[in-house]
């Protein structure tokens, strides 16, 4: 089986191309455009990376890293995505303990390689 | 005299109502059938409302009366155009689901229904028309025909329409026709036809079973002048001597008590006999109750030549529809009646063309900027829009791709002032409310050659001008290798960026009303990201900027770089399809 990914994502067009060519690069994706569905699936099932927009409707990427650090004390690989330009965000982003980021508009390529790096680490 | 003529109306439409309802609806999906009976019992209810409404009579015979002043002129000419609207919307209706239903799978009885509800449907347009006919109505005359008919041929029509109303009772219909009644005789044809779908329409009612029979005989005869005697005799419930005194004043009682009785008192006497006073004959009527009645009643008419009957064959060759001419045939509807909608909707697609229905400008000239239309159909009267504003938005609008398509507008009323507006403002055609599947048809195909000469001539004028705008321009060879070469990948994510466009332009409209810049803002925050893929560079710092503006607090400038992105956008659109499909073909 295939490492699993969890994408959470609300902009459906960037979430579809990555989601494609997740899934051809031999990933199992799970892909949710809100914060709370995502914070119910971590509730059930902990993937082996997380990919995550900073900004989400109800729970925001930042909420969700401080969700999975400090109430699920998870370790599980953490990647942002960023708009260009929210360079505070980033950084608060790594101090609550993201492992890495990328910034929009998002190279799918460049992204599967980042999450290669994290989870083969 | 317009409104003896609207109650004239009342006849046929009970006609038609237990045509309607005697209709086995079992082909129909339960939303056409529902449509079908509550449009025509929206029908009967305003027309009622109009002709009942207690002195409405009294308030029209005066004003006859009184040598009409201009100001009652134009209160009557009001009224008229009111009642025409109400009237004419639900029966286009009526009509056209009985069009579409005849070109679906019937079996031969409802097969036999449809056209019965065809003909009575007809019958009322033709009576409406004629109540209608502003030109008439302000001439105080009204007209009874006198041309050459086959009396046979009609009697066979009005029989068969009775049967199908009886078709599932046990009641024999007979029809006994004398030999020396005359074959062609000279007269006027609908109202005959209207006096018996009256009469044997009331025995339809109260017949249970037993039979009806009509029967024709000539009672005198002077040279070319006969006197036809007609008679409907039936073994229905009878009518009680006390009531035999009032059943031709059967509108006055009804006056007192509306609707109600109407339904059961045999209101369409008062109307046939109406008709036949005028047409200078006579009725009279005999009934025992429990045992049945009969009618009686005769008529003047000449002696017809049977060489100026109307060629059948000519009215045939007409109705020939040349739906193929239409196929392909892109056409924008603004119409925000649901009914209708899916009314035109239904025969638009069946001549294959391709249908959006809108009510709203904006989506609108949306549509027309991103799509190939041909055609505009614009309903007038919509109740939140108004169709004259929507067409002179259509007209001034900045791109020629949206400014030059046809307009064709359509109502159920038109006056000549709505006649000069629409020339003012540059609508191209007219279509009145009801009109036939060939009215439509026909209207359409000779505003589409139109739009082919307009366009020959604007594609010559506009090339040499067009000079790639920077805010227009894309490039998917990227996004195309990020989806590893898969086209169906890229149309995927073309879609779903169109779509988020459109969101995002609804957005803002909203959002533009409130003042909520954060809201936009955000908006153009989240479409950024789209921009970038499909490398519209252009476009991307546009919306950067808006952004920025937004967090600005600049309403002016967001407005401002709205407006260019509407101008824009649509074109950038354009080039995105095309782009697709020259990537589609390699």
């Amino acid at each position: 089986m295939g490492k699993r990914v969890l994408l959470a994502d609300d902009d459906q067009l960037l979430a579809s191309l990555l989601n494609f060519r997740l899934k051809k690069g031999g990933y199992e994706v799970h892909h949710s455009a809100n914060g709370k569905e995502v914070k119910e699936y971590l509730k059930n099932e902990m993937p082996d990376i997380i990919v995550s927009d900073i900004m989400m409707p109800y729970f925001s990427g930042i909420e969700l890293i401080d969700y999975v650090r400090n109430d699920l004390k998870s370790k599980t690989p953490i990647i942002i995505i960023s708009s260009a330009g929210n360079e505070q965000n980033v950084l608060t982003a790594f101090e609550l303990g993201a492992n890495d980021f990328v910034t929009k508009p998002v190279s799918p390529t460049e992204l599967l390689v980042r999450i290669q790096r994290e989870i083969y680490k | 005299m317009s409104i003896s003529k609207t109650k004239d109306l009342l006849g046929q439409l009970s006609q038609l109502e237990s045509t309607v309802s005697a209709f086995s609806f079992e082909e129909l999906n339960a939303d056409q059938a529902n449509e079908l009976k509550s449009s025509f019992n929206s029908f009967r209810t305003s027309l009622e409302k109009h002709i009942y409404t207690p002195n409405m009579d009294e308030i029209v015979a005066n004003k006859m009366e009184v040598t009409a002043t201009n100001q009652q002129d134009i209160s009557e000419k009001q009224f008229i155009t009111q009642v025409s609207h109400e009237i004419r919307t639900p029966l286009n209706s009526i009509i056209g689901f009985a069009n579409l239903l005849k070109e679906e799978k019937l079996t031969k009885g409802q097969h036999k229904k449809v056209d019965a509800i065809q003909f009575a449907s007809n019958t009322l347009l033709k009576l409406i028309n004629e109540v209608l006919d502003y030109a008439k109505i302000s001439s105080g005359n009204s007209k009874f025909e006198s041309v050459d008919f086959n009396l046979h041929s009609l009697l066979k029509d009005v029989m068969f329409l009775c049967e199908t109303l009886v078709l599932d009772r046990k009641i024999e219909l007979l029809i006994e026709i004398d030999e020396n009644v005359p074959k062609i005789i000279t007269g006027d044809p609908s109202k005959l036809s209207q006096i018996l779908l009256n009469l044997l329409g009331n025995s339809v009612k109260f017949v249970e079973r037993g039979f009806i029979k009509l029967e024709v005989f000539t009672k005198q005869r002077n040279d070319n002048a006969f006197l036809l005697e007609f008679s409907v005799a039936d073994t229905g419930i009878g009518i009680p001597k006390e009531k035999m005194d009032t059943i031709f004043n059967g509108y006055i009682q009804a006056a007192d008590d509306t609707c109600k009785k109407y339904g059961g008192t045999g209101l369409g006497l008062t109307i046939t006999k109406e008709i036949i006073n005028k047409l200078k004959g006579n009725i009279e009527i005999d009934s025992t109750v429990s045992k049945g009645t009969t009618v009686r009643f005769r008529l003047p008419y000449l002696q017809g030549n049977i060489a100026t009957l109307p060629n059948k064959s000519i009215k045939k060759a007409k109705h020939n529809f040349k739906t193929e001419l239409l196929a392909g045939t892109e056409i924008l509807v603004f119409e925000d009646n649901k009914m209708n909608e899916c009314l035109i909707v239904e025969q638009l697609t069946k001549w294959g063309c391709t249908v959006h229905v809108d009510t709203d400008l904006d989506k609108g000239l949306y549509v027309l900027s991103t799509k190939k239309i041909d055609l505009i159909l614009m309903d007038l009267k919509m109740p939140g829009q108004n169709g004259f504003e929507v067409s002179r938005a259509i007209r001034s609008h900045k791109n020629a791709k949206v400014n030059s398509v046809p307009i064709i507008a359509f109502s159920a009323d038109f006056t000549q002032q709505d006649s000069e507006k629409c020339k003012e403002i540059g609508i191209n055609d007219f279509l009145l409310k009801p009109y036939t599947l060939e009215d439509l048809q026909t209207t359409l195909l000779k505003n589409k050659e139109n739009k082919i000469e307009q366009t020959e001539f604007l594609s010559i004028l506009q090339k040499p001008m067009i000079e790639p705008k920077e805010t227009t321009v894309v490039d998917l060879n990227l996004l195309l290798k990020d989806c590893f070469g898969e086209i169906d990948m890229l149309s995927q994510l073309v879609k779903l960026f169109k779509i988020n466009a459109i969101e995002f332009i609804g957005n803002v409209k909203i959002h533009l009303k409130s003042g909520n810049l954060k809201e936009i803002g955000l908006s153009a925050h989240k479409l950024k990201a789209g921009f970038a893929m499909i490398k519209a560079e252009g476009m991307r710092k546009l919306i950067v900027e808006l952004e920025h503006s937004c967090k600005a607090n600049e309403l002016e400038k967001v407005k401002e770089l709205y407006e260019v992105f509407l101008n824009d956008y649509p074109l950038l659109e354009d080039n995105l399809s095309k782009e697709l499909e020259i990537m589609k073909k390699k």
